[in-house]
C-alpha cells in the first residue's frame, strides 16, 4: 500500500519535471513525404544525447527543427520550456548549432569568423574579443587565429565550426555529425573536446552514423531510421536489448568461403557477410557455436563483443553503413 | 509559410549591424580589388563620357554643358550597380556558402538578415556616390552645397535595387540565371532611366515607361539636386521610389524565408 503510493508520487514527480529539450510527435515532410515521421525523445539537462542512424534517416531535419532553421509540420518542441515554434529566437539564445556542413565563412580569417559571430548575437566588442580568445584557447586554434578559412585542415574547420557555436557561451549545443569526413586521428580530437565540453556542464544533442563516435560520447541515444524512431537507450542498454554477446568474425579464404556457407546455413546459423568477413550472430545471447568451422582451412575465426551496429541491423534488418 | 509577430515587431539594431559588419570586414579584406569597381570602372566612362561625347553634344535642357548633364545620371547608374550586384551576385553566393545559415543559427531572423543586407548594399551605393561625385567635382561638372543632397537619391536606390537583388538571388537556381539581372534590368536601366539623354528625346509611346522604370525617379531627383532647381516633381519620384520598395519588401522576405528556412 505505502511502496504504491511512493511509486505514484514518483511518477508525479517526474511528469512535472521538465526535461531541457522535450519533442513530442515531431512531423517534417518535403513534397508529402516525411523525412521525420512523428518523433518523440526528451534531453535531460547535462546530458549527451545522440541520433543514431543511416543517410536520409532524418537527423539533420530533426537537428535543425531543433533550433528553427527548419519549420516544425506539427508535433510539439520545447527547449528549456521554449516553444521553438513560437519562438525560436530565443531557443538559439541559449543554443549553439553547428550544422551539417560547418558554414564557415570563407572570406574571412579564423578570428574574424569567431568575433564576428560573437558581435552578431549581441556581444559588445571587448566581451566578443575576450571570448574569441578563450575558445580559440580551448580548441587549441590560437596558432591559426590569422589563416583563412580555406588553408584549414578539415579537423580544425570542424573544430573551429564547434569554436563558434560556443561564442555565446550556451547551455546545450546541436552538433549534426561532427565527425563525419574527418580521418581517425582529427575525430578523436573532437571528441575529446566534447567530452571536456560536457564536463563543464555543457548538454549535448548530436547526431551521427557512426556507431562509434554513439558508444563513446552519448549517455542515452537513439536508433532513428526513415523518420522514426525504433528505440532509445543508453548504449549498454541497447546493447543488452537487441545485440548478441557476442559475435565471431570468420575471415575465411576464397577457395573455403562456399564451405562455410554451407555449413552455416545447414547449422541455420544467422550470419552477414562484408567481403571476405563473416560475421556470426549466432542466437541473442548465446555464443555462436563454430567450433567445428576450425578444420575447415583458411578459416581465422575471432570473437569481438556485441555493439550498436548489431543493435540497428537487429532493429531495421539492414547495416548501419549501408545507408 | 507565417509570419511570426515576434520576428515583424522585435528587430534588434544589433542583428542588423552585425551582418553589416561582417560584409564590411569581408569587403574591406579584397579592397584593393574592390576599389576599382567603386572608382575607377565609374570614372573610366565618366571621362569618356563628359570628355568624349560631351565634345559633340553642345548642350542639354538646364545644364551648362553635357558632362554637367549626364553625372548625375552615370552616379545613380553605379549606385544602382552596387546594391544590385550585393543582394543579387553576391547574396546567392552566401546562400550557397552557408552564410545566411550561419548567420541564422544566431538568435536572429530572417528580416533582420536581409536588412543587413539592404543597410550594406546602400553602403555600397553612397560609397561609390562619394568616389565618382569627388571626381566629377574635380573636373569642374558638379559644384554647390545642393551636389550633397545627391546623397538622398544614392540611398533610396541603394535601399530598392538592395531589395530588388533578393528578388533574383532568393529563386536563382545557379549563377548563370543571375545574368538576366544584368542583361534584362541594369543594362537597360542604365541606359534608358535618363542617365545619358532627356527622356523626352525618347518616341512618345516610349516615354511613359522610361518614366515608370525604377532608376528614372532616382536619375530625376539627383539631376534636381545637381543642377540646383527641385520641384514638387521630384517629391512624386521620391515617392515613388520609396512604394517600389515598400511593394517588393513583403515578397523579398517570403522568398527568401522559402530558400533559407527549409
Ligand atoms: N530540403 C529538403 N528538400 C527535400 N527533401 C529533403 C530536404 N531535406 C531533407 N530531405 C529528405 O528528407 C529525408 C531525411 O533527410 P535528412 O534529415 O537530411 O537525413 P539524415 O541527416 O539522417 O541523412 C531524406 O530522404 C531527404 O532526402
Ligand atoms: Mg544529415
Amino acid at each position: 500500500m505505502s511502496e504504491q503510493s511512493e511509486s505514484d508520487r514518483h511518477q508525479h514527480k517526474n511528469a512535472l519535471a521538465v526535461s531541457l529539450i522535450e519533442a513530442n510527435n515531431l512531423y517534417r515532410s518535403y513534397r508529402n513525404i516525411a523525412a521525420v515521421d512523428g518523433i518523440s525523445f526528451r534531453v535531460e539537462t547535462g546530458e549527451t544525447y545522440g541520433l543514431l542512424g543511416p543517410n536520409g534517416a532524418g537527423k539533420t531535419t530533426t537537428m535543425r527543427m531543433l533550433s528553427g532553421l527548419t519549420p516544425v509540420d506539427s508535433g510539439t518542441l520545447r527547449v528549456a520550456g521554449i516553444d521553438v515554434v513560437q519562438d525560436s529566437r530565443s531557443v538559439r539564445e541559449i543554443m549553439g548549432v553547428v550544422t551539417q556542413h560547418d558554414g564557415l565563412d570563407a572570406g574571412l580569417t579564423v578570428y574574424q569568423n569567431l568575433f564576428l559571430y560573437g558581435f552578431l548575437i549581441g556581444l559588445s566588442k571587448s566581451s566578443a574579443q575576450k571570448r574569441t580568445h578563450e575558445v580559440l584557447e580551448f580548441f587549441n586554434l590560437r596558432d591559426r587565429s590569422k589563416a583563412n578559412v580555406y588553408e584549414l585542415s578539415g579537423g580544425m574547420k570542424r573544430r573551429l565550426a564547434i569554436a563558434r557555436s560556443m561564442m555565446s557561451s550556451p547551455t546545450v549545443i546541436v552538433l549534426d555529425e561532427p565527425s563525419t569526413g574527418l580521418d581517425p586521428q582529427s575525430r578523436n580530437r573532437v571528441w575529446e573536446e566534447l567530452a571536456i565540453l560536457k564536463e563543464s556542464g555543457v548538454t549535448v544533442v548530436l547526431s551521427t552514423h557512426y556507431m562509434e563516435e554513439a558508444a563513446t560520447l552519448c549517455d542515452r541515444l537513439s536508433i532513428m531510421d526513415r523518420g522514426k524512431i525504433l528505440d532509445e537507450g543508453t548504449p549498454d542498454q541497447m546493447i543488452l536489448r537487441y545485440a548478441p554477446k557476442e559475435v565471431a568474425q570468420i575471415r575465411v579464404a576464397p577457395g573455403s568461403l562456399r564451405r562455410v556457407r554451407d555449413y552455416l546455413n545447414k547449422h541455420e546459423i544467422p550470419f552477414r557477410e562484408v567481403g571476405a568477413l563473416l560475421s556470426v550472430t549466432g542466437d541473442r545471447g548465446a555464443n555462436p557455436d563454430i567450433s567445428e568451422l576450425n578444420g575447415i582451412t583458411g578459416v581465422k575465426a575471432s570473437y569481438r563483443a556485441g555493439n550498436l551496429e548489431d543493435v540497428f541491423l537487429t532493429l531495421t534488418g539492414r547495416e548501419l553503413r549501408d545507408g | 509559410m507565417t509570419f511570426s509577430s515576434n520576428e515583424v515587431f522585435k528587430i534588434r539594431l544589433r542583428s542588423i549591424t552585425g551582418i553589416w559588419l561582417r560584409h564590411a570586414v569581408a569587403f574591406i579584406r579584397y579592397w584593393k580589388f574592390v576599389i576599382t569597381w567603386v572608382l575607377v570602372e565609374p570614372v573610366i566612362v565618366l571621362v569618356a563620357v563628359g570628355f568624349g561625347i560631351g565634345k559633340l553634344v553642345n548642350s542639354v535642357e538646364g545644364a551648362d554643358s553635357y558632362a554637367e548633364f549626364v553625372t548625375p545620371g552615370l552616379i545613380m547608374g553605379s549606385a544602382m550597380f552596387h546594391a544590385l550586384f550585393e543582394t543579387s551576385w553576391n547574396a546567392y553566393n552566401r546562400i550557397e556558402n552557408d552564410v545566411y545559415e550561419t548567420a541564422l543559427t544566431a538568435p536572429i531572423t530572417v528580416v533582420e538578415v536581409t536588412l543587413g543586407d539592404v543597410l550594406w548594399a546602400v553602403t555600397r551605393s553612397i560609397m561609390t556616390t562619394i568616389g565618382v561625385a569627388s571626381v566629377a567635382v574635380a573636373f569642374g561638372w558638379l559644384d554647390g552645397w545642393l551636389a550633397f543632397g545627391i546623397l538622398i537619391p544614392s540611398a533610396m536606390v541603394g535601399v530598392l535595387f538592395g531589395t530588388m537583388g533578393f528578388l533574383f538571388s532568393a529563386i536563382a537556381p545557379h549563377t548563370t540565371f543571375l545574368t538576366i539581372v544584368f542583361t534584362l534590368i541594369a543594362t537597360p536601366l542604365y541606359f534608358f532611366s535618363g542617365s545619358f539623354f532627356p527622356l523626352s528625346t525618347l518616341p512618345d509611346w516610349v516615354e511613359p515607361i522610361a518614366w515608370l522604370m525604377p532608376l528614372t525617379p532616382g536619375v530625376h531627383i539627383a539631376r534636381g539636386f545637381a543642377l540646383g532647381h527641385l520641384d514638387i516633381t521630384h517629391l512624386w519620384a521620391a515617392v515613388y521610389m520609396i512604394g517600389l520598395t515598400i511593394v517588393m519588401w513583403p515578397l523579398v522576405i517570403y522568398l527568401l524565408k522559402r530558400r533559407l528556412v527549409k
